[in-house]
């Protein structure tokens, strides 16, 4: 009898997933199939899909014009990157150490920013930049990426670094390791899956977040988000549509990558599911 | 000890580079001047144009838009969310279940701009069946905040009911609940922190938002984020009621964040003293 009822109760309550499996099979898979399909096909004049498939695409987007773009693009990501990765490990490091901070409040300061829009901390960053006279380029926007993708790095290193187990620095000291030793045999090692992640919650929104570089190099500088934007504004779909699926194919080999690293995370996942 | 202070030093130093921006928007909405690079006394004109000016209109209904959305969306993603997260937990097969974390996964991994890109192909499409006009457009925005606020319900509420005991279900059913009395009266209650939870992310993503919005909202209206782009990208220096808007946003934010998490973390500190060390402290992470 109770077999009964338990299995008709699961019978109902499986239902309970399929509105939402609909909805992403409209809202996500869907698009990202035509995405596919309009960055396959040649551009219509009124920006609909013409089944014409073209590779010209993806030549275009990797054409002499976009050279500068590209490069630019290159280039903010990995020094914002690098520079991110500078401070944010030291300051992950010391929150995340108990003896230099026991308070949740400091921490809590170094995410907020996070929550504040990243136009208003542009608009603000911009303000004060123009203020002592900076002119605008290649300097002030990757200043700006640094100052808006810090919280990102910072967030998944701590949380790894924290996540160590104590008494293997411990042993490590027992077993005669000087402190740097221990931070570098230790610490820096079990951290890596942290500060992979943190490389791809910064790289990648680095260069496909439009409106930043704009607005710190008075337009002067775009990356691969502000090409998107205008390629959508002058209604070139298929060029939008096949940069995105660069980006998604740049996305998905870092994930990969980094499903590789962040075993234990994984592990995480799957006992979740 | 000099570590100590040196490490202090560090982390201040960072902390106010950090902060100085928003703070120097703040002390500059308190004068006039159209660009920021002078000081010219102090002056509440900012305000008083943000609330009276010519703009005042646009601005208000923006934030009224930004905040339609946030609610609808946030609603239908804490439904969706739920909903799916306990199909998914009474779901046996293994597939099913895979099938639907690699999916609710795409809008968290993927760029935020080909998110943008993909949902407006797909207005695009649907436009040659229905047109939307004026506010009615705020349902493909619903629809788009949506798509990447129910990642994070789902993820919020599913972890509450795999530690919650199906066998209270089983109880509630033996003692003569219907499936949706047991559901209403006993699941729901249950994993209600995760619900609130998950609304609360939604609602905090939806108003951030700025990219999708972008992409999927024209002709004329606004939201907050994209108000603020529109009125900042132009060659033209940012108006003064801007200013002003910004600062007061900041400090709501702030002052919320901060309220939320000194008491989050005062909660959890009574939580430890009152249930002691049973617990193991992976659980207690969140």
């Amino acid at each position: 009898m109770k077999k009964q009822t338990s299995k008709f109760a699961g019978f109902t309550r499986k239902y309970a997933a399929i509105p939402y499996g609909v909805f992403m099979a409209v809202f996500v898979i869907f698009p990202l199939i035509v995405l596919l399909l309009y960055s396959f096909c040649e551009k219509s004049v009124d920006g609909s899909l013409s089944f014409k498939f073209t590779f010209d695409n993806f030549k275009s987007v990797f054409s002499e014009d976009n050279f500068s773009m590209l490069i630019n693009s290159l280039l903010v990501g990995l020094y914002t990157t690098g520079i991110c990765l500078l401070i944010g490990y030291p300051i992950a490091y010391l929150l995340a150490n108990k003896n230099y901070n026991r308070s949740a409040v400091l921490v809590m300061l170094f995410m907020l920013p996070m929550w504040v829009n990243f136009l208003l901390r542009t608009l603000a960053t911009k303000a004060m930049l123009e203020f002592f006279g900076i002119t605008m380029g290649m300097g002030t926007v990757i200043f700006g990426m640094v100052y808006n993708f810090l919280p990102f790095m910072i967030m998944p290193i701590y949380t790894t670094i924290q996540k160590i187990d104590y008494s293997l620095i411990e042993g490590a000291a027992d077993l005669g390791a000087s402190a740097r030793v221990t931070f570098w045999k230790v610490t820096v090692p079990l951290s890596l899956p942290g500060v992979l992640s943190g490389i791809t919650m910064v790289f990648t929104p680095t260069i496909t977040t439009f409106a930043i570089s704009k607005m710190l190099s008075n337009s002067k500088i775009s990356l691969i988000g502000d090409y998107i934007e205008q390629q959508v504004k002058i209604l070139n779909y298929n060029v939008a549509s096949a940069i995105s699926f660069v980006i998604i194919l740049i996305v998905g080999i870092s994930m990969i990558v980094l499903n590789k690293y962040d075993k234990d995370n994984a592990n995480q996942g799957g006992g979740l599911w | 000890m000099v570590k100590k202070i040196m490490a202090k030093t560090f982390l201040g130093v960072v902390l106010a580079a950090m902060y100085l921006p928003i703070l120097w928007l703040i002390v500059f909405s308190f004068t006039d001047t159209t660009s920021v690079s002078a000081w010219r006394g102090f002056s509440v004109n900012a305000y008083i144009e943000l609330f009276t000016g010519s703009n005042s209109d646009d601005i208000f209904k923006a934030i009224i838009n930004t905040l339609i959305i946030a609610v609808c969306a946030s609603a239908i993603s804490t439904i969706l969310g739920t909903l799916a997260a306990i199909g998914i937990n009474s779901v046996r097969s293994k597939k099913i279940k895979f099938a639907y974390k690699q999916a609710n996964q795409i809008p968290m991994v993927n760029s935020e701009i080909v998110t943008a890109v993909s949902l407006m192909l797909l207005f695009g499409m649907l436009r040659s069946f229905i047109v939307l006009e004026g506010e009615v457009q705020l349902i493909n925005v619903i629809l788009a905040h949506t798509t990447f606020c129910t990642p994070y319900v789902l993820l919020n509420v599913l972890p509450r009911l795999q530690q919650s005991d199906n066998k209270i279900y089983e109880a509630a059913m033996d003692l003569g609940c219907t499936p949706t009395q047991a559901l209403w009266k006993v699941v729901i209650p249950d994993i209600m922190p995760g619900i609130i939870m998950g609304f609360i992310m939604s609602v905090t993503l939806s108003i951030d938002d700025f990219v999708i919005t972008q992409f999927t909202l024209d002709g004329g209206i606004y939201t907050l984020s994209t108000l603020i782009y529109s009125k900042a990208s132009g060659k033209k220096p940012l108006p003064i009621e801007m200013r002003a808007l910004s600062a007061i946003i900041f400090i709501i934010i702030a002052a919320l964040l901060l309220y939320v998490n000194t008491k989050s973390s005062s909660d959890q500190k009574k939580k430890i003293t009152n249930t002691g060390a049973k617990k193991s402290p992976k659980r207690s992470k969140r």
